[in-house]
């Protein structure tokens, strides 16, 4: 039988490193800052450290171990991940799980990457994105299958084949996260958005254009994880750890019909099972935002609307911060910047600490529902934060 | 003739045998032999069961568009001439689907669930692409 976890964990720091454009540091670097604020933010010492759960660029071999080297850290348990966007929402349930185990007791989890300075730092980085890829996949490549675009346009066009999804639905997306980001200080793209100016885009690879796809910048977040017990007498408000699920459909993007229905199901359904409660108790949603129309394949997937309506519903308003469900309030990956959904774990932490000031604050904000993706676009979790432990 | 400058990354072991059907202007997929599923990308056992026992099988040829995305940025040089070009997916009347290209008709005259069929292109001396072609109605 298994142990409900629910409200026995939180997060009790949060950290960000410089965001946007930071040549000066490489990924260690700016995760190693993003710890130190989280760890300082939670009112706790290295000390108190005995979890470690990173992830970094994928060139990076045993990252945590990078990590733990330029913190100083010596830990009882730790690991690097490799699910994509999906593992940072993961690590945070993976802590829980490891301090349940009794393996440790205080956990840092982190991303952190220079992707902005990796095509931008100097002459050779600038040469490198110029030139063609440096790898080549069999069955892909021949026929000229390159980029992470073509994954989500081909759901995409599938959709709106399917359902009537229309571009300026897509396009509701990406205007309302530039609106959050407009209040976000940090934000990388803060200049205002149109859907005139979406729709007329150029387009990348169609049926998504520029503004479809999330911004690369050079940057990193980290969280502390520990127990509620403990929780109560640290700094902060306790983020407590409400629910957490997974869903991975390793069959394959292109099989079946993975890329309309997604394991986002599986992930959302474990999460609210394990919180008690439903998408309709839900009051800001930080959704994986790589490309605008996997917000949309999620928001059904998770049950904020039924599947194949998710076009009406983000074209309705409804992830605007007045709306029914204030979606990527920092402004998601598509205008705050890609950190691989790390950024969003802070975000559903900070609204259900409430400590944003009232433009950018979700009114009595309870629950915060976080999502990560990626992997090869078939990896899925899901984590719900609360104010209260239950 | 001027070199052919797209990518075409080496055969594996495993993939072997299906590039050498296309050199015959053969589609050949694994297909199993317990349960009868067709797969592909070629692995050592059947997704479906995990039968080890399976025999590379000839297919139709014929198929349907799955879905497909337009690239209008070139990632690589060899196809910044081809812009705008469509990357499909085809799924096959047999199950697998396809990545791939679809020649004779324009990116925007492409459509979920068209009827498509094979046609191979001997691109250099080793090597032939399977493509495929929209199929007429007469």
């Amino acid at each position: 039988m298994s142990t409900n976890l629910s409200g026995k964990y939180a997060i009790v720091g949060v950290g960000q490193s410089p965001l946007g454009k930071v040549p000066e540091l490489g990924p260690i670097g700016l995760f190693a800052v993003a710890a130190k604020n989280a760890i300082e933010d939670a009112g706790l010492k290295k000390e108190d450290v005995d979890g470690l759960i990173t992830r970094g660029p994928d060139d990076v071999y045993c990252h945590h171990q990078r990590v733990g080297e330029a913190l100083g850290l010596n830990v009882t348990f730790s690991t690097s991940t490799a699910n994509g966007g999906a593992s940072q929402t993961m690590a945070v349930a993976m802590a829980c799980m490891a301090i349940e185990a009794g393996v440790c007791n205080t956990v840092v989890v982190g991303y952190g990457r220079d992707t902005w300075s990796r095509t931008h730092r100097n002459a050779e980085a600038k040469q490198a994105v110029a030139s063609s890829p440096r790898t080549y996949s069999e069955f892909g490549s021949e026929f000229g299958r390159f980029g992470a675009p073509v994954n989500y346009a081909v759901s995409a066009r599938r959709h709106m084949e399917r359902f009537g999804t229309t571009k300026a639905q897509l396009g509701a997306i990406a205007v309302a996260f530039r609106n959050h980001a407009r209040k976000n200080p940090h934000a990388f793209m803060k200049k205002p958005l149109t859907l005139d100016e979406y729709l007329g885009a150029r387009l990348i690879v169609d049926p998504l254009c520029l503004f479809d796809c999330s911004v690369f910048i050079d940057g990193a977040g980290a969280v502390v994880v520990t127990s509620a017990e403990r929780a109560r007498d640290l700094r902060q408000p306790p983020a407590y750890v409400r629910g957490f699920g997974f869903g991975n459909r390793l069959s394959g993007w292109y099989n079946d019909d993975n890329m309309i229905n997604t394991g986002a199901k599986e992930a959302g359904e474990a999460a609210y099972k394990m919180a008690g409660i439903g998408p309709q108790d839900v009051d800001t949603a930080q959704i994986y935002d790589c490309f605008t129309h996997m917000v949309l394949l999620q928001l059904e997937d998770y049950g904020f609307c039924a599947k194949g309506e998710g076009g009406p519903f983000v074209g309705s308003g409804a992830l605007e911060f007045d709306g029914v469900l204030p979606t990527n309030t920092s402004g998601g990956q598509l205008s705050e910047g890609h950190i691989e959904g790390m950024l969003q774990v802070l975000e559903g932490a900070r609204q259900v600490r409430r400590e944003h000031t009232p433009d950018r604050q979700v009114k009595d904000c309870n629950i915060a529902f976080v999502s990560g993706h990626g992997g090869n676009t078939v990896c899925q979790s899901a984590l719900i934060l609360g104010r209260e432990a239950g | 003739m001027s070199e052919y400058n797209k990518p075409l990354p080496p055969p594996t072991v495993e993939s072997e045998p299906f590039w050498d059907g296309c050199k015959r202007h053969e589609l050949v997929v694994p297909r199993c032999d317990a349960c009868l599923n067709h797969w592909f990308p070629p692995t050592a056992t059947c997704p479906k069961c995990w039968s080890t026992d399976w025999t590379w099988t000839g297919v139709s040829g014929k198929g349907k568009i799955y879905s497909f995305g337009v690239y209008h940025r070139a990632y690589h040089k060899g196809f910044a001439d081809e812009l705008p070009y469509a990357l499909v997916v085809v799924e096959l009347d047999e199950g697998p689907r396809l990545t791939t290209n679809v020649v004779g008709c324009k990116p925007d005259e492409l459509s979920c669930d068209m009827p498509v069929e094979v046609v191979f292109d001997d691109v250099t001396e080793d090597r032939t692409l399977y493509k495929f072609k929209p199929v007429n109605d007469s």
